[in-house]
């Protein structure tokens, strides 16, 4: 009986790991199509579509301002987000669990929701720069993952491991970047690796704050596949997906995967 | 420097952390080479003095002097102490000869003496063969070996343990206490623990410093402070005894004469007639029968616990007052529960205290 039970769990974990992971199996085929059409290349392979990305309408400066907005909303965050969680985690802050919700509240929030508040907000105030928008924006996206993960890492962190540092002859500026960081490090590249992602496939937010001029990636692919869906995205969503496996598998080198998916310590 | 010249003052000592006076006017001078141990009970700010010797706490008033040098207001990381913490604070990204290296590498000591000082200290604590391990794949005992080693590598003016031995489990500590303390002499180093264990305290120390509610009650060489008491509070905290309350009725020459609702006793002790006191003596001190120059008392008993080489009798004297007698197997006859035996013992050994110093 016991044996059944352990056969229909693993029979469970393969099947659900292969419904996760087939549609992406499926694109990556897809983009090697012979053909205009999404097609699997069972008559031949080709790379052409490949060579299509860099004349795609607009599609530069759309990367660009992903990967700009993507990394200045990450790191802002990173910096801002690591001080609120010292503040959370540390200071003896009256209401620390109310600060802590209130920052990690966005990701409970519907991003459709979330995009239209921040445009109705902003045209409020009458802040209407869109790129300017779009990194606000984006700090509302990237905040939470790195709240949480912040004040995760920190409430494991020993604050006596300072005291150690500076009694062995550190200066307190010193004990915080020789101990402190090194120690939340696996922290930091957790937080920055999900927030990056978080920023740089939003589309429901974006959606609300761009404009002509000012398209990211996701709203430009999106755009593509309805004016002329060629096996181009196809191309494109596979190189996304290699970055991120890449991304991914060297940050598995340096902190481990499992820690990253938060199934064991 | 010569050996009994002042290493470690402390002066006039006060912190406070808000209305709770947390030191107050602490005074506490140590020889270069000595053990002292900080000796007391929770929250009676040990770990708060240990942090205002290390710099991590400031004091309110006084000072502190380090080899010579008044540090009072020098920053931890210029005042050359080691501290080993009882969570031990062992930097988790950094193996065992990485957190030993630490303190060496950021006063930019040259590689070659810096390798020199971690294999030294590496060996001190016999764990040279795992220099390369990381710190989560250490047991308790190696990562207390590996804060010991991390705080002596730097060669500091004075060590600073606070209770760095209770996270270890009763076999192990007092292996280790034995062991620290020899390592400890052999390397010259002056040190201080904290600890609320007694018999670490006795273990391992030159001299113990009592404390109670911030304050020093009494700074002594272990035996002295086991059989010279200087308060009720010392008495208690450190060993066994008997305990009687009474009303002084003479005075004179150092001694007193005293009523209790068990009897008449003679004590050491300078009180006015009519003080209320304690009479305290240490249960070794008790002889089943009489002996010369002594105070006795009479009852029944109420249990005996064997400990192997001694027994310990717990004598009902009547009026809510009770005698414990510590018996070694040569005094003769061990009583039985219920027998009604008569105690006594010298006056040179019985002390008064007084009694609003009851803790
Ligand atoms: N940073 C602080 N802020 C406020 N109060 C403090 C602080 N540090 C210590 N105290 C208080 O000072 C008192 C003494 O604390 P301390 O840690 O020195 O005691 P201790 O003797 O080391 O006790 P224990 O044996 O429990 O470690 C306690 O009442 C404690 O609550
Ligand atoms: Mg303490």
């Amino acid at each position: 009986m016991a044996r059944a039970a352990i056969a229909f769990c693993w029979v469970m974990a393969i099947g659900l790991a292969l419904f996760l992971i087939a549609p992406l199996l499926v694109i990556a085929a897809a983009s090697f199509s012979p053909t205009p059409v999404f097609d699997l290349p069972l008559t031949g392979a080709s790379t052409r579509w490949y060579g299509k990305i860099g004349r795609l309408d607009g599609f530069w400066p759309s990367l660009l301002l992903s990967l700009q907005i993507a990394l200045l909303s990450t790191a802002i965050s990173l910096i801002s987000g690591t001080l609120a969680a010292i503040a959370i985690a540390r200071g003896k802050l009256p209401g620390a669990d109310i600060f802590a919700t209130a920052l990690v509240s966005p990701l409970m929030m519907p991003g459709l929701v979330l995009g239209i508040a921040l445009l109705q907000g902003f045209r409020a105030v009458g802040f209407t720069a869109p790129w300017a928008t779009l990194l606000v924006a984006h700090l509302v996206i990237t905040l939470p993952y790195v709240a949480r993960t912040m004040i995760a890492g920190l409430s494991r962190f020993d604050f006596t491991l300072i005291e150690a540092a500076r009694t062995l002859g550190c200066t307190y500026p010193g004990s915080v970047l020789r101990v402190m960081v090194p120690a939340l490090a696996p922290s930091f590249l957790i937080a920055g690796i999900f927030s990056f992602l978080a920023s740089f496939d939003n589309y429901p937010v974006s959606i609300f704050l761009a404009d002509v001029r000012t398209k990211t990636l996701p709203i430009r692919m999106l755009q593509y596949i309805e004016e002329a869906p060629d096996p181009t995205l196809a191309a494109l969503s596979t190189l996304i997906l290699l970055g991120t496996v890449i991304l991914l598998f060297v940050s598995d080198r340096v902190v481990g995967l499992h820690r990253m998916a938060g199934t064991s310590d | 420097m010569s050996e009994a010249a002042p290493h470690l003052v402390v002066r006039g000592v006060s912190k406070k952390y808000g209305p709770t006076t947390v030191l107050d006017h602490i005074d506490l001078t140590i020889r270069r080479g000595e053990l002292v141990t900080l000796l007391g009970p929770s929250g009676c700010g040990k770990t708060t003095l240990l942090r205002a010797i290390a710099g991590l706490a400031q004091p309110d008033t006084g000072k502190v002097e380090l080899a010579g040098r008044d540090v009072t207001h020098v920053p931890p990381h210029k005042r050359n102490v080691g501290v080993v913490f009882q969570s031990y604070a062992l930097f988790p990204h950094l193996t065992v000869a990485g957190n030993i290296a630490f303190g060496l590498k950021v006063r930019g000591a040259a590689r070659r003496e810096i390798d020199a000082a971690v294999e030294r200290a590496l060996s001190l604590v016999k764990l040279g063969h795992l220099a390369g391990r990381r710190i989560s794949a250490l047991s308790g005992g190696q990562q207390q070996r590996v804060a010991l080693a991390r705080a002596i590598a730097v060669e500091p003016d004075v060590l600073l343990f606070d209770e760095a031995l209770s996270a270890l489990d009763r076999k192990l500590r007092e292996e280790m206490q034995v062991e620290l303390r020899r390592l400890l002499q052999d390397v010259k180093a002056t040190a201080i623990f904290v600890t609320h264990d007694q018999d670490e305290a006795l273990t391992m120390s030159d001299r113990v410093a009592v404390m109670n509610k911030g304050r020093i009650e009494q700074l002594a060489e272990p035996r002295e402070l086991y059989l010279r008491p200087a308060s009720l509070f010392a008495l208690n905290f450190v060993g066994l005894s008997t305990r009687i309350a009474g009303t002084v009725l003479a005075a004179g020459n150092g001694k007193v004469e005293v009523e209790t609702k068990v009897g008449r006793f003679s004590a050491l002790g300078n009180f006015q007639a009519g003080s209320p006191v304690i009479v305290a003596a240490r249960p070794e001190q008790l002889r089943i029968g009489e002996q010369s120059e002594a105070n006795t008392a009479a009852g029944r008993v109420r249990s005996v616990v064997f400990q192997g080489s001694r027994t310990l009798v717990d004598v009902d004297a009547g009026a809510g007052e009770s005698l414990l007698a510590e018996l070694s197997g040569r005094d003769g006859k061990i009583p039985i529960v219920h027998d009604e035996i008569r105690l006594s013992w010298p006056v040179t050994e019985t002390f008064a205290f007084p009694m609003e110093a009851q803790a």
